[in-house]
């Protein structure tokens, strides 16, 4: 038995099988807000926080912090001083695109997980971060949550009680940073999106300095289903240190690529063979487990390995995002770490000078090795960079940067050091 | 005067840029100045809806220009240095004129290794321009992105900011081409899941313009 339990008999609660679950009817005639009612009439805020804690729900955003934690760190209520929840939905890691498609197939599953967030930390407002490139789903975001105005389940005096509570869509306009927190604040601001420096947190000074609260979609979706079914349905669900349903976005060298929902823990293998293997028969080479930033894995390096927190923390790896790119005996790793090096590179916000310069100079000399010209020591200069570059920032991107560099040489050496020139000058020797 | 005053070692952007609008022009309409007052209202400051009027400025205008940034930052009461500094950071606003479609092409690297760059060096050839420029007609610009959100339909690519296209080939480019340069608009297609595919038969949505079914993804050819 796997850390997944019984996953071939999942029943998906993120993205049930429901036809039209998009639209309200639908989404009510499955149940949908009537848990909200309930919290709303009979539960006190404290206990929704609680609640969620008692979950083990962790953030679905990268970061895979405590969801329950960081709502506890929001200061006590004053009414004189207005709070915000932002919505994270920039989701511009490559190899990411489940918050997509929930988005599209169950917004209003959103929509209650961020009323139910806003009442937990006595919040009247929430901003719905959306990447700027996702403008169709804007739009279909837009036309529901007019819908749920309409019926009254946001706006003034909702459900009938004397709540008021408003649901607003930012739209972004193409900056990876602006998934950073702090830079995703400062982007709703209207201002360039440069991360800040923490402290102070945003639990303390967020936007426009007022107390804040940033998670990502995928987190607040399961909000509703966790006081629906209660924190302990929820812990049961999949690994116990990493719980709940959880999507899995599988791209890259696979026969079945797409979002494929499922209890976290599930078995790295397990999921290659729900994703229809490698295409063409085709050896693995190399997974990257969670998102562009995560430390890529070797085949070698998966057996037994289980998709959480912990069971790929001894991989050597991150959870991230669950956005799997699984690649093939034929890839180029090199080519692989240069397209990444220059992701970093353009979506540096430039504000340090390592990160700036740093990615820039990855870029440079990885794509000297690309080309053949590129000589040995030029690796151990790269290595030598990512010390340079790790932890010296105001914000994570850096180190973002430097672990897939360092990991990608340091586990695919042979294929780097393939492509340098000898280590002496053949003329001489 | 210092040296790199005189000789900058980057280009730096004329001062004071011939205007492409006109003053007649360069005015917004009561209905796009109560959106952006509805827009203004939902922030504690005016400074949420700058990204919002460039949006709306971007749409009217088709790109934003120096003379439309002032247009905007009049309009809400900020510094043109605020909103000139914003316009510049994001890539989807475009400072120049693009071409009526701008294809922009994943080539991140879950699409990298499906195919993103075959698929740009197709619409290279096809359109007889290089990355990052325009047809000489104007109709199209082509452009190089990092990733869209969509890496499990990769290659994909998204036209003017709006509609996605997946699962790309030669075959499907030359359709999307030729439906742009008829003037028709591209559906919203709305991809069918894998998991629906097998448990609902097909995609969950009845109100979708276009639906693609499941399918196992075009094994393009690879190149780095
Ligand atoms: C460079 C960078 C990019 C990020 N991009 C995203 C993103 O696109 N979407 C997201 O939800 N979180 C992103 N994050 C993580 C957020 O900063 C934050 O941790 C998260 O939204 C918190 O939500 P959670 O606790 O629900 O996971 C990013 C972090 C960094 C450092
Ligand atoms: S680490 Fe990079 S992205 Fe983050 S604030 Fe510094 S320069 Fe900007
Ligand atoms: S890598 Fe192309 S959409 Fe993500």
């Amino acid at each position: 038995m796997t850390k997944a339990g019984d996953w071939q008999s999942y029943q998906r609660v993120l993205l049930p099988p429901v036809r039209n679950l998009h639209h309200l009817d639908a989404y009510r005639a499955q149940g949908g807000y009537d848990i909200l009612r309930t919290i709303f009439n009979d539960w006190k805020p404290e206990d929704v926080t609680q609640c969620v804690k008692k979950s083990g729900l962790r953030g679905r955003g990268g970061a895979g912090f405590p969801t329950g934690l960081k709502w506890s760190f929001m200061p006590p209520a004053n009414p004189a001083v207005p709070r915000f929840l932002c919505c994270n939905a920039d989701e511009s890691e490559p190899g990411t695109f489940k918050d997509r498609q929930l988005m599209e197939f169950n917004p209003h599953l959103i929509f209650e997980g961020i009323l139910i967030a806003c009442f937990a930390m006595s919040m009247k407002a929430c901003y719905l971060y959306v990447r700027g490139e996702f403008s169709s789903w804007i739009t279909l975001l837009e036309r529901e949550l007019a819908c749920a105005y309409d019926a009254n389940l946001v706006g003034t005096g909702m459900l009938g009680t004397n709540v008021n509570m408003d649901i607003i869509l930012h739209k972004g306009a193409g900056a990876y940073i602006c998934g950073e927190e702090t830079s995703l604040m400062e982007s709703l601001e209207g201002k360039r999106a440069y991360p800040r420096i923490k402290p102070p947190f945003p639990a303390q000074q967020g936007i426009w300095g007022y107390p804040t609260t940033i998670n990502n979609v995928e987190t607040l979706a399961c909000v509703p289903l966790i006081l629906d079914r209660g924190a302990d349905w929820f812990a049961g669900v999949g690994a116990q240190t990493h719980p709940g349903p959880i999507l899995y976005g599988i791209s890259g060298h696979v026969n079945r690529p797409g979002v494929y929902e499922y209890p976290t823990g599930m078995l790295i293998t397990d999921l290659l063979e729900i994703a229809g293997s490698m295409r063409g028969g085709k050896k693995l080479k190399a997974l990257v487990p969670g998102g562009a930033s995560v430390p890529v894995l070797r085949a070698d390096m998966i057996e037994g390995v289980t998709m959480d927190v912990e069971s790929l923390r001894a991989a050597g790896s991150m959870m991230g995002t669950a956005g799997m790119l699984f690649l093939d005996e034929d890839t180029d790793m090199v080519a692989f770490l240069r397209r990444v090096a220059r992701f970093y590179h353009h979506e540096s916000c430039g504000q340090c000078t390592p990160c700036r310069e740093g990615t820039g100079w990855m870029e440079n000399l990885i794509t000297r090795i690309d080309d053949g010209e590129g000589n040995l020591r030029d690796l151990d200069l790269l290595l030598d960079l990512c010390d340079q570059m790790e932890g010296r920032t105001v914000c994570a991107l850096a180190d973002a940067a430097a672990w897939p560099v360092r990991n990608t040489i340091k586990r695919f050496r042979n294929d780097f050091e393939k492509r340098c020139r000898p280590a002496v000058w053949a003329g001489v020797a | 005067m210092a040296d790199f005053i005189k000789n900058p070692v980057v280009d730096l952007p004329d001062p004071d840029p011939a205007p492409h609008f006109s003053e007649e022009e360069l005015v917004f309409t009561a209905n796009e100045k109560a959106e952006i007052a509805r827009r203004i209202a939902q922030y504690p400051t005016s400074d949420g809806a700058v990204m919002w009027t460039l949006w709306l400025a971007q749409d009217k205008f088709g790109f934003l220009p120096p003379e439309v940034l002032r247009l905007v930052a009049q309009e809400l009461e900020r510094p043109y240095a605020q909103v000139y500094g914003v316009a510049t950071f994001y890539t989807q606003y475009y400072k120049e004129k693009k071409g009526t479609h701008v294809l922009d092409v994943c080539t991140c690297f879950s699409c990298q290794f499906c195919g993103g760059y075959d698929i740009l060096d197709y619409l290279e050839r096809k359109l007889g321009i290089k990355r990052g420029q325009t047809t000489p007609c104007e109709r199209f610009t082509l452009q190089e992105v990092e990733c869209l959100g969509a890496c499990g339909s990769a290659p994909m690519l998204q036209v003017s900011n709006g509609p996605y296209a997946h699962n790309l080939t030669p075959e499907k480019i030359d359709v999307l081409l030729a439906t742009l340069e008829n003037g028709e608009p591209l559906p919203f297609v709305s991809l069918t899941l894998p998991q629906d595919e097998d448990q609902m038969q097909g995609n969950r949505r009845s109100d979708a313009e276009a639906v693609e079914a499941y399918q196992v993804p075009p094994v393009a050819k690879l190149t780095s």
